[in-house]
């Protein structure tokens, strides 16, 4: 079976999901919407064990202009699918919360709509052209805005959703005119046009300037990069504990993807505005590691802190777009480090929900004597903070060894000095939890049982984040991926 | 004669408006007109370098193509954005984008 039909079964079991709510059957609906969680799995490991076919022979002739799942796009497609999948499972735990404060206690938007965006972050990944990212990253941008602020009961998720719209539409704006100068200076919009337009010597360079720019400003908002992040810790804050997870990984995903393959144009050999866009992304990265650090010191909401958390470590996968180092790509980092990203903080956001599930709230005063509760809730907390923080030996130092190793191997001392800091400050900042979960708290508190389900997946991605640490080979061959447009596109 | 500058420099006129409109408006449903400005302002820039971008002595109509695909998105973000505004309403009475003010710190 092809990848476009897999992707496109998915979509089709999202709307079909949605249509099963009009029969009032509770245990149907349970059943479908397990089914569309194992579902998004089996495709992710029948893609992972290379049983799908993603040769564009395999896809429908009309397509393929439009999509090549080339090695960079699988890699997306798996991510987007896990992170569907993880947060499914995320939306059956906290159910019983996240029902309080929907209309009617219906979830079947919860649950539908997030099998239609994994199919997008799946095209978007493979798309060959702007007008196809635009269309597939327009239908993640638009679902993210109803999943914000679907919960209307809940004051602060409405203003969350107003603040996502209106930051985010705004975005989709400076896309558009940024896709349109592209098509104005390159005179195409498929990436491998872009990249040879702009590698000729003879191109108006101001004008390829002022389209790069507008490109990475837009594309900045999506991955919660600075001075763009404004949303991102009110938007993580405000909106369900499952749907923040959701946005700091999916979100994310759809934007770096669209980000990588632009920059192997704008970044390509011989491009005439390398040496800027270069020089942007590293100045962009040191802005976010630090504006992502700074203000989490002193935040005293876990959910808030995991907001700012996401843009510092955007920041680092957007210094990573910008290194040179021999061996690994650009791309190949960044996808390495959002592949190591993913896992450690669902497993933040699966404590915060199991959590939440049982009344407690995201603030570090409600965490104090955590692991009197719940000793599972507070070593699991331990080591998804342990992880975000970077301390060796866990999978979140490999990607910030990697990125500063290319930092200083390129020179950019300013840049390695800002991102050491910013990366101290994560030892704080992360380890205030850890410290509040292990004190003890002066009234005693009932004990927290964690459900079977829930404790099945916080031993998966313990287990996964602690072994990646100890062995990350398997993700090796991550580091050397490039989005260079495939070959196919000689063949037209 | 009106040339590929006139067009330009117009639509870059209205994206500004557009822009400098969410940033410095209050009310939720002006700030989404200028949203929808900003995206008009894109799609007069398609059009403008699709008609004069010729190729073979025929416009390139690939970026017009993209317009109609910009013009079915603002739809669909128009139908959900005023939907989320309107919920606002409800709950709090008021558009103004300064009375959402409770997430901060």
């Amino acid at each position: 079976m092809s990848v476009f039909y897999s992707l496109t079964l998915i979509a089709l079991a999202g709307l079909a999901l949605l249509l099963l709510e009009a029969f009032d059957s509770k245990r149907a609906l349970r059943y479908a919407r397990d089914a569309s969680l194992g579902l998004c799995l089996f495709v992710a490991l029948r893609l992972l064990t290379g049983n799908l076919n993603c040769s564009s022979e395999a896809l429908p002739s009309w397509v393929s202009p439009w999509l090549s799942f080339d090695p960079l796009a699988q890699t997306f497609v798996v991510l987007g699918l896990v992170s569907t999948a993880l947060v499914l499972a995320l939306l059956r735990i906290g159910e019983s919360y996240i029902r309080q404060y929907t209309l009617g206690g219906s979830m079947s938007e919860f649950y539908a709509i997030p099998m239609i965006m994994a199919a997008a972050i799946g095209f978007m990944a493979a798309a060959r052209d702007l007008v196809t990212v635009f269309v597939a990253l327009e239908l993640v941008t638009v679902s993210f805005y109803v999943l914000v602020s679907m919960a209307r009961k809940s004051a602060l998720c409405l203003e969350a959703g107003v603040k996502y719209l209106i930051l985010g539409a705004m975005s989709t704006g400076v896309l558009v005119f940024g896709m349109a100068w592209i098509y104005g200076v390159c005179g195409t919009l498929e990436f491998s046009g872009i990249a040879s337009a702009l590698a000729d010597p003879q191109i108006a360079k101001a004008p390829a300037l002022l389209a790069c720019g507008l490109m990475i400003a837009a594309l900045g908002f999506k991955v919660a990069a600075a001075p763009f992040h404004v949303w991102v810790p009110d938007v993580y804050q405000g909106a369900p504990l499952p749907i923040s997870a959701f946005l700091s990984v999916g979100s994310k995903a759809a934007g770096f993807v669209v980000l990588c393959r632009l920059l192997e144009g704008f970044l390509g050999a011989g491009s005439v505005v390398a040496a800027e866009v270069r020089q942007l992304l590293v100045i962009l990265g040191g802005l976010t590691v630090l504006l992502g650090a700074l203000p989490a010191l002193h935040q005293s909401s876990v959910k808030r802190l995991l907001g700012f958390s996401s843009v510092s470590h955007a920041g680092f996968m957007i210094l990573g777009l910008s290194s040179v180092a021999p061996g690994v790509t650009g791309t190949g980092l960044a996808s390495f480090y959002l592949a190591t990203y993913l896992p450690m903080t669902v497993l933040a956001f699966t404590v915060l929900t199991v959590m939440r599930a049982h009344e407690v709230g995201d603030d570090l005063s409600e965490i104090r004597g955590l692991s009197k509760r719940s000793p599972m809730l507070a070593f699991c907390l331990t080591v998804s903070m342990a992880c975000l923080a970077g301390l060796p030996l866990s999978v979140g130092f490999l990607g910030k060894w990697l990125v500063l190793l290319g930092l200083a191997q390129a020179g950019q001392l300013a840049a390695l000095v800002i991102a050491l800091i910013a990366a101290a400050c994560g030892f704080y900042y992360y380890f205030r939890p850890i410290v509040a979960a292990y004190s003890s708290s002066e009234e005693p508190r009932k004990a927290i049982e964690v459900s079977i389900p829930a404790a099945v997946l916080l031993v998966l991605l313990c287990a996964v984040v602690l072994v990646l640490g100890l062995y990350p080979a398997p993700l090796n061959g991550l580091l050397q991926l490039t989005g260079a447009p495939a070959a196919a596109a000689l063949l037209r | 004669m009106i040339t590929l500058q006139h067009y330009l420099w117009v639509s870059a006129a209205l994206f500004c408006i557009g822009l400098a409109g969410v940033v410095a408006r209050r009310n939720a449903l002006v700030v989404y007109m200028c949203l929808e400005m900003m995206l008009s302002a894109a799609n007069l820039t398609l059009v403008a370098f699709s008609r004069f971008g010729v190729r073979d002595g025929l416009p390139d109509v690939n970026a017009q193509a993209l317009v109609f695909f910009t013009i079915t998105v603002a739809a669909a973000e128009v139908a959900v954005g005023l939907a989320i505004i309107l919920a606002l309403f409800r709950a709090k009475q008021r558009i103004e984008t300064d009375s959402v003010n409770a997430l901060q710190g």
